[in-house]
């Protein structure tokens, strides 16, 4: 519990107002600030990390595999490890299983493929290193700054060895290598507060403790995809205001990401050119 | 894979250096502020070691307090990227538990704990690349956030590892000499001859021992000069701030 009787009440009153008014003085579809660094680790093919203001910390690294595209099932495996929980806890697996499914449903698997025998196979890493509210939407604004930013090395042998017996070899000089497709945006997860018929982007812990729902809406090239999912975003925590979804709500939670959501990407890519033109790899 | 050459006849290692020389050493304190009471990020070479401490405060469980001193949680997590193989590891490994076991018993004897009476100081230190010289970095990286974190310390704990090849002692080493040559990692104390930490995970003739803690003894001596200068450079950041307010 960290808010009090009053506090709840009291907080719960500002945001069921209608424009709400929330902590921080955000409007309803304003983000947290957020700080982060893109290609810091020299061994991974990408690598991200994003900071919000409370200290709330995500690190990702993309690594990639050959493999014979026969012998496995998907080409994207998704690892999560949040400080403080077991990796079989419920927490983590729910939040391994949204982004696992939503990655190898919406990944176009042709940027992967190398030979008619061979393709890459992408492991992503992600390490939460302190979180307050739900860390769903800072996972996975990581990994999508993580894949824009992961370069494959050049293949230099033959493309075709359906014949052949040969190994895909690759171009030594690493400056070659190729981002995964310019034009690629990979697809990311929002999570919006429910509170009266008010929606929330990116709720802080403070606000998850009196919102009535909770919504995962996913977001991908310039459109809402499914799943969209509700959850009780106040975890470890008796919220008492948790109430049914009004669906008139979801309509809305549409139309507002599908306003809204190309900014966050546009916001993102921007970053990664910034931080391209940059030659300083430093983490901090 | 033919054998390398891990001590060239004109005396220069793997990755160009001498015997006697250290690899990059870049430190910074204070890195979560908001998340943490102290933090620092560590790089020895390619080695990468981020550090939060948090506390001295209430242990979760009563069974953690001592009514005499501060007890120490290190929490050692090793990412499955670190390493140039992807491999998950797991807490519970024996040599993950075994470096734990080490870095709280040295800690708790160069940290005042008897002035933190039924508190908890909570370590945790993540590794996002490794290259030889894990134990030292992640020592290192802990001297540093439990300075930035304010906790009283008899004086920098600074770490290093030195291998023998043949009879010649070699200075921090990297992942391909660590995997080669035995490897003897020491922590001392500030700038005396004390040492608070000393690891050994395979043999080294007794009679070479001498020259190899000569050596260590005087790098680690150089690596708190290193630390300290960060620390300082820290504390005239804040002053200077404080000063503007």
């Amino acid at each position: 519990m960290i808010l009090s009787p009053a506090e709840r009440s009291y907080l719960y009153d500002s945001l069921s107002q209608k424009p709400p008014i929330r902590p921080g003085a955000r409007s309803d579809h304003q983000f947290r600030p957020l700080e982060a660094k893109t290609s810091f680790l020299p061994n991974s093919n990408g690598s991200a990390r994003i900071r919000l203001n409370d200290g709330s910390e995500c690190m990702i690294s993309v690594k990639s595999k050959v493999v014979v595209t026969k012998s496995v099932t998907n080409l994207i495996d998704v690892d999560i490890d949040v400080a403080g929980f077991r990796d079989d806890s419920n927490f983590v697996s729910n939040l391994k299983y949204n982004l696992t499914s939503l990655l190898i449903t919406n990944f176009p698997s042709q940027y992967l493929k190398l030979t008619s025998k061979y393709s890459f196979k992408l492991f992503i890493d992600c390490i939460v290193i302190s979180h307050s509210s739900y860390p769903l939407s800072l996972i996975s604004l990581a990994t999508y700054l993580a894949l824009k930013t992961t370069r494959l090395p050049l293949l230099v042998s033959e493309v075709n060895d359906e014949e052949i017996e040969e190994q895909p070899t690759f171009s030594d000089d690493w400056d070659n290598a190729k981002y995964l497709d310019e034009a690629f945006e990979p697809p990311i997860f929002i999570t919006l507060g429910v509170i009266g018929t008010n929606l929330l982007f990116d709720p802080s812990i403070e606000e998850e403790q009196v919102l009535e729902n909770g919504l995962i809406v996913s977001f991908y090239k310039d459109n809402v995809i499914t799943p969209i999912s509700n959850i009780n975003l106040a975890t470890n925590s008796n919220n008492s205001n948790f109430k049914g979804l009004n669906q008139k709500l979801i309509i809305e939670s549409i139309n507002l990401c599908n306003k809204y959501c190309p900014a966050i990407i546009k916001a993102l890519n921007t970053l990664t050119e910034q931080d391209d033109e940059g030659d300083d790899d430093h983490i901090f | 894979m033919s054998r390398m050459e891990i001590y060239s006849p004109e005396g220069l290692r793997l990755d160009g250096r001498r015997w006697n020389e250290l690899r990059r050493f870049e430190s910074k304190i204070n890195t979560h502020p908001n998340s943490s009471d102290g933090s620092s990020y560590v790089e020895q070479g390619n080695t990468k070691v981020i550090c939060m401490v948090q506390g001295p405060m209430e242990p979760s469980s009563r069974s953690q307090a001592d009514s005499t001193k501060a007890t120490i949680e290190v929490n050692l997590s090793v990412a499955s990227f670190s390493t140039f193989e992807r491999k998950k590891r797991s807490k519970s490994e024996k040599r993950m538990v075994e470096l734990k076991a080490t870095l709280e018993r040295t800690f708790e004897q160069s940290v005042m704990c008897h002035l933190y009476p039924r508190t908890l100081i909570q370590v945790d230190v993540t590794v996002l690349a490794q290259d030889g010289g894990l134990l030292a970095s992640v020592t290192n990286a802990i001297t540093l956030a439990l300075i930035d974190a304010g906790i009283a310390m008899y004086d920098y704990v600074s770490c290093i590892s030195v291998g023998l090849y043949d009879q010649t002692p070699l200075l921090d080493l990297n992942g391909l000499e660590e995997k080669d040559i035995s490897t003897l990692t020491i922590g001392v104390i500030g700038k005396t001859e004390k040492l608070a930490l000393l690891m050994l995970e395979d043999k080294i003739p007794l009679d070479n021992l001498e020259s190899i803690l000569g050596i260590a003894i005087a790098a680690t001596h150089r690596l708190r000069d290193l630390m300290d200068d960060e620390v300082r450079k820290h504390g005239n950041v804040r002053a200077s701030k404080l000063a503007k307010n």
